[in-house]
């Protein structure tokens, strides 16, 4: 109890940042490589931070339910796959590095609009969104079950005939539309149902966080989230999710392990002043170096799978 | 009024494309971003500080040292961007050829390159703080702060750094486009953009090219760096971030891995801001990233790009 105590901050943070990982697989698993996800996350935050401080505002000292707070959080997830849509029918046309490109100015145009419209606080943004728990250890209770559900969906859907669809896009756009996929409508559900679950995700994040502004849905954001997917592994929904979880923890631990005391002072110095952050940055490119393919791929998984049932065979196919 | 908006948006317009030209010479050759490019701008500003003899401020580490000699302003802003060029080399040897070799997903070096950028920006805050630098008055040999060239009654003042900019800037530009057209090692670069592997087979070092390439592009990029902090100020380590994503709608304005096409887009979106009326002024920083998407759905090749031809 006492080390969730202590982690409970980090863990709730690693479960959005897997959450936002997720977001930016579902239109990778069509081959989109987009990196709005920071904007809809900021969109879903704005939701929820004007829902709650002005629609359902709670009386003075009256704690802010939970029940609402997963209202916001299905409101955001709905608005922002409907704008999801609206931004991935014109952008249907583009593909690769264009796509990227587009979806960054997506995101800053966003962010510079919030930056100005009196609605979103402008500069300062929105602060003192209501809390629905004592302390910020409660997040866990909507954090994990959305992490579960948002979890199943996706291992659901790589199963089913949407996802075997989004698949065969990916793999070859011609040959899919060739066998009869209509690549198109299969693109556009991809791209908003990451912007869904990145909008309900950031509703969530608005309440923990507590203060909202244009400084959440930033252009660094969107290249860490394709690290936490492209790190993880991008061909199976257990990479981003490894990725997610994984690289938010090692600043923390590094900041953490600057506290362990049996480190030389100029290295405890290091770690707990910028350090860690030009550590973050040489793993971000030792980990694409060392590991193309991701740290999970669905061969590893296979592996790993056959392992359990019949470790022998496991065993000489490791020594090729 | 008009035409002293037309001047500043030229001025700026120019670092913007200078800064372009560097993305646009990697994205030619690699048909990739180079996301630290943003970082090694920002270093060349800081190198050219340092080179000229002024002192650190009081955080980071290395606070209140200073070089023990100080250049005149002009060698240390050569200098500098000589040395954001070597730290191009090094950026492509740690994050880009290790890749390549390997045969990996060219977009995976996005998130290499922004490793390196990552850890280039902490390491300039844990040296140097984050503090903001300017250059010394006095940089620009004494030249006069502004010179009027309106007639009298109608003045049009004219920054003399505004003018420096927009000299330098072309004279990059003419000598990049020079050595791109007329040399031999500017033919070789053109053949493998073209076509790397055929080039390979025609005995280019494709290697050392693109070793050169990154040299070229982060010594542009330090450059502009300086340029703008003689222009504006040094505004702490994460000051190229901003340039690095206006340079990206820059680059595709005019036509991805287009040289001419930098230098305009660049001019063009300095000179669109410039325009912006001011009771809007706020939203002056979503102008470059509208044109980009607009761009990028009604002409993804840009204003002088070809149509790349779709081949299956």
């Amino acid at each position: 109890m006492a080390l969730l105590q202590a982690y409970g901050f980090l863990i709730v943070l690693m479960v959005i940042n897997a959450l936002l990982a997720l977001s930016l697989y579902l239109p990778l698993m069509s081959g989109q490589l987009s990196l709005a996800s920071p904007g809809f996350y900021a969109f879903g935050g704005y939701i929820a931070a004007i829902l709650s401080t002005r629609v359902f505002a709670p009386a003075d000292g009256e704690p802010y339910a939970v029940g609402l707070v997963v209202l916001e959080m299905l409101i955001a997830g709905v608005a922002s796959g409907a704008l999801g849509v609206l931004v991935a029918i014109p952008a249907l046309r583009l593909s690769g590095i264009y796509l990227a490109l587009a979806t960054i100015a997506f995101v800053e145009i966003l962010r510079v609009v919030s930056l100005n419209l009196p609605i979103t606080g402008q500069a300062v943004g929105i602060f003192g969104i209501p809390q629905p728990f004592g302390s910020q250890l409660g997040y866990l209770l909507l954090a994990i079950p959305l992490f579960l559900l948002a979890v199943v969906f996706v291992a659901r859907l790589e199963r089913v005939r949407i996802g075997r669809a989004f698949t065969a896009i990916r793999a070859d756009e011609l040959a899919a539309s060739a066998m009869g996929i209509a690549t198109g409508p299969y693109k556009v559900l991809a791209f908003a149902l990451g912007a869904a679950l990145a909008g309900t995700t950031g509703a969530l994040a608005a309440h923990f966080v507590n203060t909202w502004n244009a400084r959440q849905g930033t252009f660094d954001a969107s290249i860490l989230y394709l690290a936490f997917v492209l790190i993880g592994g991008s061909r199976t929904f257990v990479g981003p999710v490894v990725g997610g979880l994984v690289l938010t923890a090692v600043p923390e631990l590094l900041r953490g392990s600057a506290q362990v005391g049996a480190l030389p002072a100029w290295l405890e110095g290091f770690l707990s002043g910028g350090g860690r952050l030009i550590i973050f940055g040489v793993l971000l490119a030792v980990g694409t170096v060392f590991f193309p393919q991701g740290l999970v791929t669905p061969e590893l998984l296979a592996r790993l799978r056959r392992g359990r049932s019949r470790p022998e065979v496991a065993v000489a196919e490791a020594q090729p | 009024m008009l035409l002293q908006q037309l001047v500043n948006g030229l001025a700026i317009g120019s670092v913007y494309a200078i800064f372009a030209l560097g993305y646009t010479l990697v994205f030619s050759i690699l048909r990739v971003i180079n996301f630290a490019h943003g970082a090694v701008f920002t270093l060349g500003a800081y190198f050219t500080y340092l080179l000229i003899g002024a002192r650190i401020g009081f955080n980071g580490l290395l606070a209140q040292s200073a070089l023990p000699f100080g250049l005149p302003f002009w060698v240390a802003a050569v200098l500098g961007a000589l040395l954001a060029g070597l730290v191009g080399v090094v950026i492509e040897r740690l994050a880009f050829r290790p890749l390549r070799r390997r045969g990996a997903d060219p977009l995976l070096t996005l998130v290499s390159s922004l490793g390196v950028a990552v850890a280039l920006v902490n390491a300039i805050q844990y040296l140097v703080g984050a503090e903001n630098y300017t250059y010394p008055p006095g940089a620009l040999f004494g030249l006069p702060p502004a010179i009027d060239i309106g007639a009298t009654g109608s003045p049009l003042p004219i920054r003399t750094t505004q003018i420096v900019i927009f000299a330098v800037s072309m004279v990059l530009v003419v000598l990049l486009t020079l050595f791109v057209n007329r040399t031999r090692t500017g033919k070789a670069l053109r053949a493998v953009s073209e076509d790397a592997d055929t080039a390979r087979l025609l005995g280019i070092d494709v290697d050392r090219l693109i070793l050169l390439t990154f040299f070229v592009s982060g010594v542009l990029g330090g450059f502009a760096g300086t340029l703008v902090g003689l222009s504006v100020s040094i505004a702490g380590p994460y000051f190229g971030i901003a340039f690095g994503l206006k340079g990206l709608a820059v680059i595709v304005l005019g036509g991805l891995g287009d040289i001419p096409g930098a230098v305009v887009g660049g001019l063009l979106i300095g000179v669109a801001e410039s325009l912006v009326p001011s009771d809007v002024i706020a939203y002056r920083d979503a102008i470059a990233f509208v044109v980009l998407f607009v761009i990028l759905l009604a002409r993804p090749q840009g204003l002088l790009g070809r149509a790349a031809v779709q081949k299956v």
